[in-house]
């Protein structure tokens, strides 16, 4: 099965394909254009590479988030448009479990912590047991460093932390003394091919928000009577 | 020569796609709108919007592709034209990106077009021979120019609003009077039955110029009705509705005398205003000049009038690159 995939959560962009005869590429486009002007240029690049037509591509994987929203929406209609004019098989995937897959890959084992930086002081959060396979503990939500970094101290037990939230609020999960830091500020676009490649396909791939459109969220506020 | 082009259309609210063929022939034209998430803001939510069209634009481009009758998996069409400005970023974005991999998947060009040319396109896809030079009136919840068409892809812009938009005024009255969202039908279906001079606007814009402004007549609607509060309010959506024909046509005749044109044109949501569609036929009818006012749904967004631009674009300017950019403050008067 040859797969594209594609990732646009973080400020990064960054494109992935892996043939039916096992060679890989990835590659991180990280050169300060947005994910509009890089992406579908880099796609063409990769597949070029490894010398498939877009015709050729029997899956496309997405990271759905959650992230920078605009990232999301640029990726996924970028998939959704792409394996539709092929008449391809589309997957959703999330920045999280690419986060937790990408720590996998590099060896890392037992509790770890996804975070992804969320803005506005947030961080969205997933936690991990990694042993023979990633398997999630609980589900993605949003909350703030400190909050995470109150619960791991009241647990005491060791964990690894990951993703640019980490990065960004690096001093405050240097202050767990149980904790591990691995450093992973893009989503490992090879753990979303390894990912992509073995769920069953979607009918709508649709973003993680995670978070509700400000207006909205003023509007109820505003509106809920006190 | 002419072959078929695919048009892509995500600048504000609407996600709408369309095939378009020789001679500007519509073979398509699918429109889906957020609107109805937007009412209870008074105004399109960005963010909404954005959402909205992750979600519509597969769907809209596959209904598009297979009214017209093409395979949606190899479509026999010339390359892919997509708005890539002006509108709302995070909205242009969905197009924009969607359009670049349709083009990467099938092996076919994409060029971006400018909105607002796209406007100027759409009396062609009713008529695929007019006679030039066109004087257009482009009023819209977004924009409001007057500009003079020698041809298609050539134009001028005369004038320009220079605070709201025509259409954005209409929605700001709307709301102080406590009316829906869009305002523009609101007011002009009041108006119907209100006295038009039973509210005394100043005249606005009375200078040499073909610049238009909304803003001094909607803060005047609003000084007026604190100060009379019993005022009807079929009468307040009358006057403003007058008014705001008035400095339209007013500008309007004023190109007309100075610039010696075929045929008058009008362009974007605002021409679905009864008063304004009767205005500019009269005035074309006293400059024996032929009046274009095209069908509703082709003064609205759509992306047939995309289609329409992009094949131009594509034939006298060749493609874009897959590096292209949103442009989400593109003028008019920097197409060329
Ligand atoms: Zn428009």
């Amino acid at each position: 099965m040859n797969i594209v995939a594609i990732e646009t959560a973080s400020p990064a962009c960054a494109v992935g394909v892996r043939t039916t005869a096992g060679v890989e590429v990835t590659r991180v486009v990280n050169d300060g254009r947005r994910h509009t002007e890089a992406l579908a240029g880099a796609m063409k690049t990769l597949l070029d590479e490894v010398e498939l037509r877009p015709r050729d591509v029997n899956r496309v994987v997405v990271d759905r988030g959650p992230g920078l929203f605009t990232g999301l929406r640029v990726g996924i209609a970028t998939a959704i448009a792409f394996s539709q004019a092929l008449g391809c098989e589309l997957v959703g995937v999330t920045s999280l479990e690419m986060l937790a897959g990408g720590a996998f890959d590099s060896g890392v084992r037992g509790t770890l912590v996804a975070c992804v930086d969320a803005r506005r002081g947030e961080i969205f959060v997933q936690s991990f047991l990694l042993d023979d396979a990633v398997n999630a503990l609980d589900s993605a939500r949003v909350t703030t460093a400190r909050e995470i970094v109150t619960t791991w101290q009241a647990n005491a037990t060791s964990a690894a932390f990951t993703g640019d939230g980490v990065e960004r609020y690096r001093n405050e999960f240097e202050y767990l003394p149980l904790a591990t830091i691995i450093g992973q500020v893009v989503p490992s676009v090879h753990a979303e091919l390894s990912l992509g490649a073995v769920r069953s396909p979607d009918e709508v791939v649709s973003p993680l928000y995670l978070r509700e459109a400000d207006a909205v969220a003023n509007f109820t506020t505003r509106e809920r009577p006190r | 020569m002419m072959g078929l082009v695919l048009g892509i259309e995500t600048s504000c609210d609407e996600t709408a796609a369309s095939v378009v063929g020789e001679d500007f022939h519509v073979l398509s034209s699918v429109i889906e709108s957020s609107i109805d998430q937007h009412r209870a803001f008074g105004g399109v939510v960005p963010e909404l919007a954005g959402r909205a069209h992750v979600a519509t634009i597969g769907p809209v481009v596959r209904r598009a592709l297979l009214d017209a009758g093409l395979d949606p998996l190899n479509p026999a069409i010339l390359g892919i034209a997509v708005t890539s400005g002006p509108g709302l970023i995070g909205s242009l974005l969905v197009g924009l990106s969607a359009a670049k991999a349709y083009a990467l998947a099938w092996g076919v060009p994409f060029v971006g077009v400018n909105h607002l040319e796209g406007h100027l396109f759409a009396p062609l896809l009713e008529r695929s021979e007019l006679e030039w030079p066109l004087m257009t009136l482009l009023v819209s919840g977004g924009h409001s120019l007057i500009v003079l068409q020698s041809g298609p892809g050539e134009h001028k812009v005369l004038g320009e609003t220079i605070d709201d938009a025509a259409g954005e005024a209409f929605d700001k009255v709307a709301r102080w009077l406590g009316l829906g969202y869009p305002g523009g039908p609101e007011i002009d279906h009041l108006a119907q039955s209100g006295a038009a001079r039973s509210l005394k606007l100043p005249l606005s814009m009375t200078g040499d110029d073909y610049d238009l402004s909304f803003s001094g007549l909607k803060t005047a609607v609003v000084r007026a009705t604190e100060k009379q509060r019993d005022l009807p309010i079929a009468d307040v959506a009358a006057s403003f509705q007058a008014a705001v024909t008035e400095q339209l046509l007013r500008k309007l005749r004023r190109a007309l005398e100075y610039h010696r044109v075929k045929g008058l044109a009008l362009a974007g949501g605002v021409a679905a205003n009864s008063a304004l569609r009767a205005g500019v036929t009269e005035l074309a009818q006293e400059f024996g000049v032929e009046a274009h006012l095209p069908a509703m749904a082709m003064c609205t967004d759509n992306a047939a009038m995309i289609a329409a631009a992009g094949t131009y674009r594509l034939r006298h300017d060749g493609p874009s690159s897959f590096d292209l950019s949103a442009a989400p403050n593109w003028q008019l008067a920097d197409v060329s």
